[in-house]
């Protein structure tokens, strides 16, 4: 009998289907949506080294310059025409006023060509006039994008967590950001520079995943990987 | 005593005298003033700094108070007199313990007080503006008294400075702050003189210059103490075999009780905590006499080794098994026998542990030595030859750190506005510093005021203000609150609560269900060790095995567990790498067969198989060896440069052998070698000239190589972690709410990835890479050995494994392996969730549904 080649994680691109609709996830931690041609970015916290320098903390003021440039990338790559901000993309509503005068012209720069939609977060939750839209909420195709993920609305689409998973396995371990869904509910993975990340089998998480249909989607450095939910561990 | 007698009278004329109330107290006791404490007393009557090299036991204490006593009783004085800064607080304590009672059995009126982290806030308040005439304090408590704008008037009288143990402080970043308020004092206290305290140490000069900078023009005199009784040293000569890798010396366990049950009290000196633990438990394993033996480190709770700690005292133990936090200092009363298991690293610090037995001068201290392995039987043989000559390894001090600089400059700022002139004469005054540009020192400057970033975005929040005749003053008064709370050099690892618990559901697969209720606090853990774990592996702390159950909040959960082998082996390598001086012996007594008459039979059957089988490795030249093994390729090679160096050197030539493509896939680094494994032939493709040992070794890999991989090198994050928070730019914490250590550590390699990559001239990254080039990564060390191999590389192919190669090789599995890509671990758990679609026919397109 022939043998048939084993197929390996090379050989495909991990694609998200989610109700319905495919995504591509991206190792920076946006997802794009060809269907749309949107790219989805969550909590960007921009301008969040600057807010700690009224405390005396002097952090590198570069946080918002290295998202940006990380924006500019994807949209390169992918060619999107729409960018849907899935809140908190400012870390502070003030952030909008402490912007470096090259950031704000680079991200005017974006705004003023693309479809732009800012949804409000917990952090910035104020519209403000960088350009674009800026909403609570936001409904396309059946799905919902809101910032705060909540259980039980069918095709919810969110940020607010700042996901990421642990594996383990042969005694060694590895943890980055992911992407994590299930039927109902996908949440994506923090995308600024200056954001850290939380494991989703961690507290904040608790009843909001259906944990048999739970899918992980780990960034690599070169790739994403689709992980089963059986190999998470809490640390 | 006859010979140090005989010494003082032949120098009469020069010997100063002594006040009644000493020549009484002299008298009454019995003995004689030393000649080495005359000595400092003389100098400090000259008006010179001293620096007092002396052995264990010597009387060092006195001889450092001695000046003080008799300036007091010659001259009464109001105010501080002498300021004593030792490097444990513990230290300081005993001291003043120790000074009290002379002082009170002569009947004398001077104040001797404390001043430590423990002492009540109260207390510290008053001692600033009541000071006692001697305080004894740390380089941390010197930091916060300088800062606080009295310290003028404070310090202003101080007539002497006593500096204990100070070759322990001169090597870190404690003594580039030490050195600093040093400096300051002297600009406070113009009159003052220094008087420091050291062991042995290769390079006195050195210490000598370091005490003399900050009050020049005045000199500093050089006194040596004579000498005890030559210590008496030897090797555990065990029945059973030298096991060729590994770290536990559990077969020499047995002998082990059988010597502590000869002796009165014995000290068994550890490297690391973790085979602390192992040690102390095997030896628990066999003690059917239930001889109190007891466990000391220091990731055990505060309460628990002040328990040890006090039956030892009392006398009450036969034996203590610990790390390097009994290596300096307290006088634990009368230890018979230092034992070191495992390997000694370096020859001070024998010197300093082997001194740890019997504090009599004029007796021998008696110290024993067991190898954990074949090549510590070598190192060890090499530290007995180097401790029988009172040969020293010599560790210079570093140029000081930019970010201590940091720390020490908004120090200043809180005190009194600072002139940037003043203040760079009295900072290049301080050893470490005195080669410091003063551009540089503008930078630093600017980093405290606005975070010294090119892109000047913080201007108006400046901490440091320009005054109209050109002064900075802080801000505001919060700024020199803050600075009190962030003062320090040391920043501890982050580290985890350990508290028992019961056990969760025994049920196979639980992953839900209550973690029992917090019960006893059994210590501290680094974090790194416990991010690793999984619930219900087992690992050893505080001398049992317990199970790992969960994390919550700082507290890592552990349930007692009944398995006989913990399941995680915690030992991380040896804590200190082979000292060069050390090195350098070693790699002479396998040069040189002649040496070799003193080892054990299987150790020197093992190296007679190794110039059979391939080559011994020469003093100055490199071996390198390349051979297969089941399906890869292993290249071994030798340059006894220690752990850390080894580790560098792997990285750096993975990269290159990856470009070369042949396929690196691993490497593991002991202090001795270095193997590699490649799925490529290599002894053929050096045989055919495709590969060249002398290229692939050459120095230039410290250039693009090593930049390349600092990029991404968790080593360097770690590094900057401890630069962020020294400097001041990150905060230990904030009045009211302590900051983690794991949101430290998540936010600073954060903040170190955005630098890094925007400034990567900035004066921070600058401070991490010098940390890092002597710290972490060695790469200094490693620098000076590549130097010495070129041309000089030993190329042996073989067709199997040498005797050599053995333990390096053994380690593989034990040891962390480095090369191996995370990325790897996920693409296997990614082809699992392929394979597992597989089998129901799924479209692996669509896996994710």
């Amino acid at each position: 009998m022939a043998q048939t080649q084993p197929i390996s994680v090379d050989d495909w691109q991990t694609t998200i289907r989610f109700c319905g609709h495919d995504f591509m996830p991206l190792i920076s931690g946006a997802l794009y949506w060809p269907e749309i041609d949107a790219l989805l970015v969550a909590d960007l916290h921009f301008e969040k080294f600057s807010s700690f320098a009224p405390s005396g903390q002097f952090l590198p003021p570069y946080d918002t310059a290295m998202t940006l440039q990380r924006l500019e990338g994807d949209i390169d790559l992918t060619g999107a025409r729409k960018v849907i901000a899935l809140g908190d993309s400012f870390h502070r509503d003030n952030g909008v006023n402490t912007l470096q005068p090259q950031d704000r012209q680079r991200l005017s720069a974006l705004t003023g060509t693309l479809d732009w939609v800012w949804l409000a977060g917990n952090h910035d939750p104020s519209a403000h006039a960088l350009g674009g839209h800026c909403a609570a909420q936001l409904a396309i195709a059946g799905l919902t994008f809101q910032h705060e993920p909540r259980p039980g609305t069918k095709g919810l689409v969110a940020g607010h967590l700042h996901p990421a998973a642990r594996i383990a396995m042969n005694g060694k371990s590895a943890r980055r950001s992911c992407f994590a869904y299930d039927d109902n509910l996908m949440i994506l993975p923090a995308y600024g520079a200056s954001t850290g990340s939380l494991n989703i089998l961690s507290p904040a998480f608790q009843g909001l995943f259906d944990k048999s249909a739970l899918q992980v989607v780990m960034i690599g450095r070169d790739r994403t990987y689709p992980v089963g939910s059986s190999r998470l561990v809490a640390r | 005593m006859c010979v140090q007698t005989a010494v003082l009278q032949g120098n009469q004329r020069l010997l100063p005298e002594l006040s009644a109330p000493v020549t009484a107290w002299f008298a009454g006791k019995g003995w004689q003033a030393r000649a080495h404490q005359l000595a400092v007393l003389a100098a400090e009557r000259e008006g010179n700094s001293v620096l007092l090299i002396a052995p264990t036991g010597a009387g060092k204490t006195l001889a450092g108070f001695l000046p003080s006593i008799e300036d007091l009783i010659a001259s009464p004085h109001s105010g501080l007199h002498t300021l004593y800064i030792s490097p444990l607080k513990a230290l300081a304590v005993d001291v003043a313990r120790n000074l009290g009672d002379p002082v009170r059995e002569m009947a004398l009126p001077i104040k001797i007080e404390t001043r430590t982290g423990d002492t009540p806030a109260s207390r510290r308040q008053r001692q600033r503006f009541d000071p006692p005439h001697i305080l004894m304090t740390t380089p941390e408590q010197l930091a916060l008294l300088i800062s606080h704008p009295d310290s003028a008037k404070l310090f202003g009288g101080l007539k002497r400075v006593v500096l204990d143990e100070l070759h322990a402080l001169v090597t870190s970043k404690r003594g580039d702050l030490l050195a600093l308020g040093v400096s300051r004092l002297a600009r406070l206290a113009p009159q003052m003189r220094v008087t420091a305290l050291s062991a042995t140490v290769a390079e006195p000069e050195i210490l000598r210059d370091w005490i003399a900078a900050p009050v020049a023009p005045r000199p500093a005199k050089l006194i040596h103490a004579p000498g005890g009784a030559p210590p008496k040293l030897s090797i555990l000569a065990s029945d059973d075999r030298v096991p060729w890798a590994g770290h536990s010396a559990a077969y020499a366990v047995p002998e082990l009780l059988e010597t502590i049950e000869k002796h009165g009290t014995t000290l068994l000196f550890v490297n690391t905590r973790s085979q602390a633990e192992m040690l102390f438990q095997n030896l628990w394993a066999i003690n059917e006499d239930a001889l109190p033996i007891a466990l000391h480190h220091g990731s055990l709770s505060v309460e628990q080794r002040r328990k040890v700690e006090s039956a030892m005292v009392a006398g009450n133990l036969r034996a203590v098994v610990c790390t390097s936090t009994l290596d300096l200092g307290i006088d634990w009363g009368d230890v018979d026998l230092v034992v070191q298991v495992g390997a000694p690293k370096g020859a001070s610090r024998m010197l300093q542990r082997v001194g740890r037995a019997n504090h009599r001068l004029d007796e021998p201290s008696k110290a024993l030595f067991v190898p954990a392995n074949r090549f510590e039987v070598l190192e060890c043989e090499a530290a007995l030859e180097a401790v029988a000559e009172g040969a020293q390894d010599s560790e210079r001090p570093l140029p000081g750190g930019l970010d201590v600089l940091a720390q020490h400059l908004l120090g200043l700022a809180c005190a009194a506005p600072l002139d940037p002139d003043t203040a760079f004469a009295e900072i290049t005054a301080a050893w470490p510093y005195r080669d410091l540009p003063r551009e540089k020192f503008d930078k630093v400057l600017e980093f405290v005021s606005t975070g010294g970033y090119a892109l000047k975005a913080y201007e108006r929040f400046a901490k440091l203000r320009k005054t109209e005749d050109g002064r900075l003053r802080i801000a505001n008064p919060q700024i020199a609150q803050q600075y009190r709370l962030n003062a320090g050099t040391i920043v501890e690892e982050p580290m985890l609560k350990v508290r028992f618990v019961r056990a969760r559901g025994i049920k196979k697969g639980a992953t839900t269900g209550p973690i029992g209720r917090g019960g006893r606090m059994l210590g501290e853990i680094e974090e790194y060790f416990i991010d690793q774990l999984v619930r219900g592996d087992t690992f050893m702390f505080g001398g049992e095995i317990v199970a790992f159950e969960g994390v919550v909040e700082t507290e890592a959960y552990v349930s007692r567990s009944f398995s006989d082998n913990p399941k995680i082996p915690s030992y991380m390598g040896g804590k200190f790498p082979l000292s060069t001086f050390l090195a350098d012996r070693v790699r002479r007594i396998l040069a040189e067969p002649e040496h070799w008459q003193q080892l054990p039979d299987q150790v020197r059957e093992w190296l007679e198989l190794q110039r059979h089988a391939s080559v011994l490795p020469g003093r100055d030249s490199l071996l390198v060896e390349t051979f297969p093994r089941a399906d890869k390729h292993y290249l071994v090679c030798y340059p006894f440069e220690g752990r850390l160096a080894h580790q560098t050197l792997g990285m750096l030539l993975t990269r290159r052998l990856e470009r070369a493509r042949t396929q690196p896939l691993g490497f593991v680094a002991s202090d001795y070698a270095l193997a590699i494994w490649c799925a490529t032939d290599l002894s053929a493709l050096i045989r055919t000239d495709r590969l060249s040992l002398d290229q692939l070794f050459d120095e230039d890999m410290l250039g693009d190589d090593l930049e390349a991989w600092l990029d991404e090198s968790a080593l360097m994050k770690r590094t900057f972690r401890n630069c962020a928070i020294i400097s001041g730019l990150i905060e230990r914490r904030h009045p009211g709410k302590e900051k983690s250590g794991r949101q430290i550590t998540m936010s600073s390699d954060i903040i170190y990835d955005v630098l890094y990559q925007h400034e990567p001239d900035h004066i921070l990254i600058e401070a991490t890479r010098h940390d890092a080039a002597r710290g972490l990564l060695d790469i200094e060390r490693l620098g000076v050995a590549l130097k010495r191999i070129r041309q000089h590389i030993l190329h042996k192919p073989l067709d199997r494994i040498s005797p050599l190669a053995v333990p390096v090789m053994l380690d593989i599995g034990k040891e962390p392996i480095f090369g191996e890509a995370r990325d790897a671990l996920m693409r296997e758990a990614a082809e699992d969730l392929i394979a597992e679609a597989m089998a129901f026919g799924a479209d692996p397109a669509h896996i994710g549904r």
